[in-house]
């Protein structure tokens, strides 16, 4: 994991208060912010189930991927068309996506493997516990 | 330039305005709903050639009052926003979220600096456009240089 959207699970928050309300943005982060955690895990649940993939939109994430063959990475861009993959060296690529790439990715037989990696890496770095339990079923780490 | 990646906050540009924001591709957006928000009379946005323009202005205040009048009635009568917002104008303020990449970014601002754009996407572009130099300068004072 090269980097990723700060406060992930609060950016996806501020995506999906932005459509439903009025408040300007500075209100609807104080607001996100003094409710907390558990309303932006019941807000990304909600848009998970409401399927208003959209809003994960905003949590991007940038890799490094090692020993990956070119066949193999241009049968996920023909798949994925979202995700931004540039060549480094031999089979070592540069890979950017987003949240709801990630989500299709997991879902896709032929992009699941790769994105069970991702996930993997995220659970690893405690990127996003609430994201990655609501959207994959990964239990956060103990604390 | 595929992997910097910019999230941006933007209030009060109108409606006419992100019509044509969204045609850029590559960019997540999330906008202010119109099917759950209500419409207020004073969240709109006067072009200047308007705002200058007594003649105008005046024709363009009768017909934004008419038009959230019938807006604010049919509301009262029970019909639906999303359906009543069917009448709202361009003009109308909005708020959204948006997220790209430094070459959808480029390409934006590219577009939307030129002369040929309209006056309130380009003081947008030019808002973006600062903004991303403030937070990454070497990387934009690269691209303006090419």
């Amino acid at each position: 994991m090269v980097w990723s959207s700060p406060s992930p699970e609060k950016t996806i928050a501020v995506a999906m208060r932005r459509c439903y309300s009025t408040k300007p943005i500075e209100e609807i982060e104080m607001e996100l912010e003094q409710k907390g955690a558990d309303y932006w895990k019941y807000l990304l649940t909600k848009a998970m189930q409401d399927k208003s993939l959209d809003v994960l939109e905003h949590f991007t994430m940038t890799l490094l991927a090692e020993g990956a063959e070119g066949a193999d990475v241009g049968d996920l861009l023909r798949n994925f068309p979202y995700l931004r993959v540039t060549r480094l060296e031999g089979s070592d690529w540069m890979v950017s996506l987003n949240a709801r790439t990630l989500v299709e990715l997991w879902r896709a037989p032929n992009g699941k493997a790769f994105a069970d990696v991702v996930v993997a890496e995220l659970d690893k770095g405690r990127v996003c516990p609430i994201f990655n339990e609501v959207a994959f079923g990964v239990r956060a780490h103990p604390s | 330039m595929d992997h910097v990646v910019y999230m941006f906050e933007i209030e009060d540009c109108s409606r006419v305005t992100t019509h044509q924001l969204v045609r850029h591709r590559a960019v997540s957006y999330d906008q202010e709903s119109q099917r759950f928000s209500a419409a207020t009379r004073e969240g709109v946005v006067t072009p200047p050639s308007i705002q200058t323009n007594e003649a105008a202005y005046k024709a363009y205040d009768e017909a934004l009052k008419t038009v959230y009048s019938a807006y604010e009635r049919m509301v009262a009568a029970g019909v639906p926003k999303e359906d009543a917002r069917y009448i709202l104008p361009g003009a109308i303020r909005t708020k959204l979220v948006m997220t790209l990449n430094a070459r959808s970014l480029m390409h934006l601002v590219w577009q939307r600096t030129a002369l040929q754009a309209q006056w309130e996407i380009r003081e947008l572009a030019t808002s973006l456009l600062n903004l991303a130099r403030d937070a990454t300068p070497e990387l934009w004072t690269k691209i303006i240089e090419r």
